[in-house]
This record gives C-alpha cells, sequence and structure tokens, in this order.
C-alpha cells in the first residue's frame, strides 16, 4: 500500500510541471497586462512600465520561466502580484472552508445517491424508480446560482435558520456547521442527483448478471444480494464518479462560493483570473492539480478496497 | 421545540439590560472578491477606494459628503497661502496628529515623503497627477512648501483625500516595505486591524483621532461579489451598509424596505462613445454625426432609470468645475442620422467592428445604444470579451468606437487633458486615455490650466467642450450616479451628497442611532 502511495505520488511530479508549464503559458497567452489592470486607468505608461519591471514582465519569457520554475522547484509559492500577499498564506486561510463544503457535499450526495440509485434499480419503472429520476433530472437541472438562492430565501429569510453570509469562524465548529449547512446542501444535492443515475444504471447491469442469480438460487437473502453481491460490484463506477465530482468540486464550487459569501479556492482562482495575478493562478493551478492527484489516488485506492483484483493487477 | 422557538424561549427567560447599548460595529457588504492594495496611492479599484478614505486623511479634505471644489476644508493641513502666481503653496500643518499603532505623530516628512511617493511612477498609480510638481520641501516640523513648475487649475484638488493626496507614515512604509501595501498605516478615524483573504477586512477604531475617537468602535468590511446575495444579507440584518446597484429596479426595490435607507450620491460616472477620428470609416464627420444623432439620450435615462441616472449635456460629466451644457450637443434625430449616413455613402447602413467589456452594466449599456445605432441603420458588430482585455485592447487603439465609463475629479481639465488632449492619445508614450486622437482643443485646454482668471479659465473651457463637440470626438451617452444602501438607523454624521472615494465616508461621527 505505502509503496502504491509512493510510486502514485512520484508518477505525478511530471504531472504537475506539465501542469506548472501549461499554467505558464495559458496565463500569459490571456491578453491583459497585470501591470494595467494593477494600477489602473488613470496609471501613466512610465508606471506600468515600472511596475512591469518590478514584476519580472519586462523578462524575455523564457527567462520568466526559467526563474518561474526556479521558484516552485524550490518551494516557494511567492506573492500575489496585485495584493503583495503570500500565495500560500490565503490558500491556507481558505483551504479549510473549501475542504468543509467538498465534504460535506460528498457527504450528502452518496448518503442520498447511493441509496436513492439502489432503490430506483430495484423498483424499474416503478414509482419510487419514476421519482428517483425526476429528482435527479431536476436537481441536474437547476444551476446552483438558483437552486441556492431558493435555499437562502427559504431558510435564511423566511425562516431565518441559517445566515445568508457564510464566511464562518474556523475556530468555532458551531458556526462552522451552521454556514455549512445551505451551500452543502446545494451542492450536495446535485452531486446527489448524478450518484443516483450512476448508481442505478450500474446496478440494473450487475443486477442481471449470472452471478446474482446463482445467489439468489443458493437461497442468499435479497437484502445480501442487493448489498454484497450487487453494490459491491456496481461501486467501481460509482466511486469512480464521485471521485471525479470531487476533483470538480475543489475548484468549481466557485458559483457556490459567491452566492454564500463563502471563502474558497474557486473564489480566488476567479479573482486572480479577473485580475491577471499571474502568481497566484500559477500557485493554485499547482496546489489544485496536487488536490487532483490526491483525490485521484484516493480514488484508485478504492478500487482496491472494492474489488481485490484491482489491488492484485 | 424548533430552533426558532427555542431561541425565542431563552430570550424570554435571560434578563434584558435595562436600556440597549447602542451598537458600534458597522457591517458592510462590498462588491468585491477581496481588496487589492490597501497603499492608498495603488488604491484604484472601488472596494480600495472606499475603504483607504476611512483610513487615512490628506492635508485637505471634501467636507464630509461632499465632492464639491468649493467644499475643500482644512485636513491635516490647518491652514495655507499661495504666491501671488500660484506657483508656491505653504501648508501649515496641524499638532498632535498621531498615526495608527506606536507610529508616532506626524511631521512635516511625513507629507513630503508621502506626496513625493504619489508623484513617483515607481510607487504610485496616480503619479500622472502630479506631473506640474516641481519641488515638495519641509521648512520645518510643521510646515510644507510646495513649488509648481506650472499652475494648475486645482492645486487642493490634486492634495485633498483622494488618491495621490493621502498621507501615510514615512516610517511604517520603510519598515514593512512590501508589506505597507497589506496593513497600511495612515491618520484616519480607523486603522487595519486584520484581513482575512476572500473574506472580509477588519478595522478598528482609532481612538488618538484628531478630530476624536470615533463612535464606531469596529468596521467589519466584507466582500460579498453576489448582487442577489448581498441584497438578501441585508434584507436579513447581517449588514448595515451595502454597495448598490446602479439600476431603478433595484432602487425601488430596496426603498420598499421600511429599515433601508438608499443613498444615490454623486459622482455621475460618465458614459461616451469615444470615436476615433482617425480611422475609417468615422474619419468622416458625417458619420460621426450620424452616429450623434442617432444616440437617444431620453431612452437611455428611461431604461436607467430617473433615480440613478441622468442625462449629459457635453462631453465632461455635469457638476465638473466648467461644465456648460450649452454647446451645440446633437440631439435625437434617426432621419438626419440616415441622411449624413446617405450623404456619407452609407444609404444601405454599415458595420463597425467595436471591442467591449463584458461586465454586465457596461454590456447592458452598450447593448442599448447598440439597438439605437441599429435603428439608423449603424450596426455595432460586438466583440465582447473579459474586462481587463477590454481595458488593454482599447489601450491598443483596437477598437474604432470605446464606449468608456469614468469619473474623475470634478474639475474640467482632469477630464478635457485626459480624454480629448492629443498628449493623452492611447498608443503614445504619454497616453492616458485619449481614444478619439482627439486634437481639436488643445490649445484651450493649456491655456485654461494656466489662466488665473476664473472667468477667462471658464471661458476657455467652455470653448474647449464645443470645439470638441463640433469635431465629435466622443458623443456622450449617460451618466450613472453612486447607490448604496443603509440601514435607517445608521447615520453618517453627515449629509451624503458626493464621495470621490465612489463610497460613503465613515467618519468619527458615524453612528448607530
Amino acid at each position: 500500500m505505502i509503496a502504491t502511495v509512493v510510486r502514485r505520488l512520484l508518477a505525478a511530479i511530471p504531472t504537475l510541471l506539465a501542469v506548472l508549464t501549461l499554467v505558464f503559458v495559458i496565463v500569459r497567452i490571456v491578453p491583459g497586462d497585470p501591470a494595467a489592470a494593477i494600477l489602473g486607468d488613470r496609471a501613466t505608461p512610465a508606471a506600468v512600465a515600472a511596475l512591469q519591471a518590478k514584476l519580472g514582465l519586462d523578462q524575455p519569457v523564457w527567462a520568466q520561466y526559467v526563474s518561474f520554475l526556479r521558484q516552485y522547484l524550490s518551494g516557494d509559492f511567492g506573492v500575489s502580484m496585485v495584493t503583495n500577499r503570500p500565495i500560500l498564506a490565503d490558500v491556507a486561510a481558505v483551504l479549510p472552508h473549501t475542504i468543509d463544503l467538498t465534504l460535506a457535499a460528498m457527504l450528502i450526495g452518496t448518503l442520498i445517491g447511493i441509496p436513492a440509485g439502489v432503490s430506483a434499480a430495484l423498483h424499474r419503472n416503478g414509482v419510487i424508480d419514476v421519482a428517483a429520476r425526476l429528482l435527479s433530472l431536476i436537481g441536474l437541472s437547476f444551476p446552483v446560482f438558483v437552486s441556492g438562492i431558493f435555499l437562502l430565501l427559504a431558510f435564511a429569510l423566511h425562516w431565518r435558520i441559517f445566515p445568508v453570509i457564510g464566511n464562518a469562524n474556523l475556530a468555532d465548529p458551531l458556526d462552522r456547521l451552521t454556514k455549512l449547512v445551505l451551500p452543502a446542501a446545494t451542492l450536495g444535492l446535485v452531486m446527489a442527483a448524478y450518484i443516483t443515475r450512476v448508481t442505478r444504471s450500474a446496478m440494473l447491469q450487475v443486477l442481471s448478471e449470472d452471478y446474482i442469480r446463482t445467489a439468489r438460487a443458493k437461497g442468499v437473502p435479497w437484502r445480501g444480494v442487493v448489498w454484497r453481491h450487487g453494490l459491491r460490484n456496481a461501486g467501481l463506477p460509482v466511486v469512480t464518479v464521485v471521485g471525479l465530482y470531487v476533483g470538480i468540486l475543489i475548484g468549481n464550487s466557485v458559483l457556490t462560493e459567491i452566492v454564500f459569501n463563502r471563502p474558497g479556492l474557486g473564489r480566488i482562482i476567479v479573482g486572480a483570473l479577473n485580475q491577471r495575478d499571474y502568481t497566484t493562478l500559477q500557485g493554485l493551478m499547482v496546489i489544485y492539480c496536487f488536490l487532483i492527484v490526491v483525490v485521484n489516488l484516493l480514488t484508485d485506492l478504492a478500487y482496491g478496497v472494492i474489488d481485490p483484483r484491482v489491488k492484485q493487477a | 421545540m424548533t430552533l426558532r422557538a427555542a431561541l425565542l424561549a431563552a430570550a424570554l427567560v435571560l434578563p434584558l439590560p435595562a436600556v440597549a447599548a447602542p451598537r458600534t460595529t458597522l457591517v458592510v457588504g462590498m462588491a468585491a472578491q477581496d481588496v487589492g492594495r490597501l497603499d492608498p496611492h495603488f488604491a484604484v479599484s472601488t472596494p480600495d477606494r472606499a475603504v483607504v478614505a476611512w483610513m487615512f486623511n490628506a492635508l485637505v479634505r471634501f467636507k464630509p459628503g461632499s465632492m464639491s471644489p468649493g467644499d475643500i476644508e482644512p485636513d491635516l493641513a490647518e491652514s495655507w497661502e499661495s504666491s501671488r502666481d500660484r506657483k508656491v503653496w505653504t501648508f501649515h500643518l496641524r499638532h498632535g496628529v498621531r498615526f495608527h499603532g506606536d507610529y508616532g505623530e506626524l511631521t512635516a516628512d511625513d507629507v513630503v515623503f508621502s506626496l513625493r511617493k504619489s508623484a513617483d511612477h515607481n510607487r504610485s498609480a496616480v503619479s500622472g497627477d502630479f506631473a506640474a510638481f516641481d519641488q515638495i520641501e519641509a521648512i520645518d516640523p510643521y510646515t510644507v512648501r510646495i513649488t509648481l513648475k506650472q499652475t494648475v487649475p486645482s492645486l487642493l484638488g490634486i492634495l485633498t483625500n483622494y488618491g495621490g493626496g493621502f498621507i501615510v507614515s514615512r516610517k511604517a512604509v520603510e519598515k514593512l516595505g512590501d508589506a505597507f501595501a497589506r496593513a497600511p498605516i495612515g491618520t484616519g478615524p480607523f486603522a487595519y486591524a486584520s484581513l482575512t483573504p476572500n473574506q472580509s477586512l477588519e478595522l478598528d477604531a482609532h481612538t488618538a483621532y484628531f478630530r476624536g475617537a470615533p463612535k464606531l468602535a469596529h468596521i467589519s468590511y466584507r466582500f460579498l461579489p453576489s448582487n442577489a446575495s448581498r441584497d438578501l444579507a441585508f434584507e436579513n440584518g447581517e449588514l448595515d451598509l451595502a454597495f448598490g446597484m446602479q439600476d431603478q429596479t433595484w432602487v425601488t426595490r430596496t426603498r420598499r424596505n421600511p429599515n433601508a435607507i438608499v443613498d444615490v450620491f454623486e459622482p455621475g460616472e460618465a458614459a461616451l462613445l469615444h470615436l476615433n477620428i482617425t480611422q475609417k470609416p468615422l474619419d468622416d464627420i458625417r458619420v460621426r454625426r450620424a452616429i450623434a444623432y442617432a444616440v437617444n439620450r431620453p431612452e437611455l435615462l428611461r431604461w436607467q432609470g430617473a433615480d440613478v441616472s441622468r442625462q449629459p449635456g457635453s462631453v465632461i460629466p455635469i457638476g465638473n468645475l466648467g461644465y456648460t451644457a450649452d454647446n451645440g450637443l446633437p440631439q435625437h434625430n434617426l432621419d438626419k442620422a440616415r441622411a449624413l449616413l446617405a450623404e456619407a455613402g452609407y444609404a444601405n447602413g454599415l458595420t463597425i467592428k467595436v471591442i467591449h467589456t463584458q461586465l454586465p452594466s457596461m454590456l447592458a449599456q452598450m447593448q442599448v445604444v447598440q439597438a439605437e445605432l441599429k435603428r439608423a441603420g449603424i450596426t455595432l458588430d460586438l466583440q465582447v470579451v473579459e474586462h481587463a482585455t477590454y481595458h488593454q485592447m482599447i489601450r491598443q487603439d483596437l477598437s474604432p468606437i470605446v464606449f468608456y465609463n469614468a469619473a474623475r475629479f470634478p474639475v474640467a481639465d482632469i477630464y478635457l487633458t485626459q480624454f480629448y488632449h492629443s498628449r493623452s492619445t492611447v498608443k503614445t508614450p504619454t497616453a492616458v486615455t485619449n481614444f478619439s486622437h482627439c486634437n481639436a482643443a488643445d490649445a484651450e485646454i493649456d491655456a485654461a490650466r494656466t489662466e488665473p482668471d476664473e472667468q477667462k479659465q471658464l471661458a476657455l473651457w467652455q470653448v474647449a467642450q464645443g470645439k470638441i463637440i463640433a469635431r465629435l470626438c466622443a458623443v456622450p451617452l449617460i451618466e450613472t450616479l453612486q447607490a448604496w444602501v443603509r440601514r435607517a438607523d445608521l447615520d453618517y454624521g453627515f449629509p451624503l451628497k458626493g464621495s470621490l472615494s465612489l463610497g460613503p465616508v465613515i467618519t468619527e461621527a458615524t453612528h448607530f442611532k
């Protein structure tokens, strides 16, 4: 197990390097001068040129790339071009919020999605199946900025159970939990909709397999057939979807963060993109890439738990 | 028992204080992902400008709630005098003004350092405002002398609590270096306390403030980029003051809340179409006139809303010292527009590619203009790009028509120079924002700047506006005012009519009633 983890982490190094290079190129291809964006519309050309020089943007691109690689390989993520704040400090300040939201959404998504998908498959074309499919369609059709506002109107404005501003005090667990409920529900319900559909279709396929019939013929109770033989074998695609979705959630929860006024990695990325804050964008992309590598690794390890043949392979 | 019922029961059981103490924490909701640079000489975005005005002072200031040049009053300087030719100015500083924290008393040395920093393009985003400054020197610890290379229409305007006029602590800048932009030190009524990225900037009262300790103890400046959720947070009582929308629907809806007061105030941000007079087909005055006749300002005003916008009458904003409305600006007339197009050889209409921003408020305004011009046969083919890209592309002269929205210090010289003087033409070494390549009134703009007689100066500015309109370097569209909302029990301590920082000025007098 440890060897697998180490091997996978080592294998991620070329991926990280490729991402670094790609990010470096992409942020420079996008039009828009960071110095001009920072200084605003009253800055003189001399002021813009001076800031470009200070930020190293007057150097040839290859020289910028070399110094960028040297900096990252020495573990220095630098400071934001716009705010002058250390990038890692900004990330450290918001990362717990992102992790809270991602894990809570994943929990809600799997706790609702897997049982709903299994029930739908077991009652194929019945009332439960139709209801599950309909609800999952609704869940997938509503953009989070719409469902989020509806939840705020109901639970913050009408019943006044939760606050609108979701920037929690990390040192206060109750505050943290209270401000997590609505955004996690918003994202979790979308994830549940995905998982319901994937679980349903995987279960339908598995339930028609010979070994299920054999298990039933041997007299294994139906509950055991479903959960031990059925769900376990249908688990691989479900875990894949959960893994992929968690990866997406880490960076793409920006709309939820904006609607619920939560800090998070997504919001930093959007702010950095608008301001052409190259250094922050680069730093966040590396961190994001690293988190994706970790999530993929965990997903792969989960495969081994679900299906021992994967581990042996 | 529901959570609400439980809380109600708890509230009934707990003893209430005899008299509720007035609240002393102000929670502000700002449309921002975060703040940028809090060094006041780099604070150029609206979220940064609004908040640095609460932390810093200048030699002089606009009377709180005003941005009229006639309302400039002493701030850190208690008095001043100028030489007869208005080239040498001497400022006498207040004694006993304390910087935030342990940075001691303000002296002339800090003022000289600050103004030199503002004038240095390596250390300031607004150095262009100080081009006429020759020397800034300390005569004694409480006296500063400024010598100009040439007179400027409003030296006091440059030294107000706006942009480069803010005074910083020399000791703090030298000690903190780049970190000063994250945790700045000023003399204002509120001092930096902490910053949580993406969440909020916290300010504490500066109890040693020279005008007296602020009535508010704390300000929490929250970054809430979503308009909808910021509104909901205000409705829910989680905000005391919030950035609003320059939109009639928002104003009307928000005013229905009995606990809310909507403040609509100056400056009006003037939106104009700048027409590049050197590029085809706009090098033909008939085409530019056709555009001017096709624009329907009353319609734009109805669309934007009369409470938050107004109809401009010139190529500089209403309220600028030197603004005059009667300069022969063409009024909406579709027949004339079509006739001029036909005369110019475009009887079947013409199409012009225009680079424009995707910023929703500006895009929506431009789409209304696009529909208006379409009626005259002029098709604007909008190339919508991201906002920073738009700024870069229009400065590279890539758009023959530039829609630009701006507010400046309200003296005609600033707007005329930056937008219509040939020295400010984009893609030149001295470029500012002259997108039209206008050079119609260079002589009048230059002459007005050094004209000692105020009446003659006003006359020169009027002639300049007339010439720019005659050449149709730009077509004014609409002016949009600032809109914020506050709780009814929040008293600024002054009537809010204008604020160059684009947000309400929070002073030592601001309090909850």
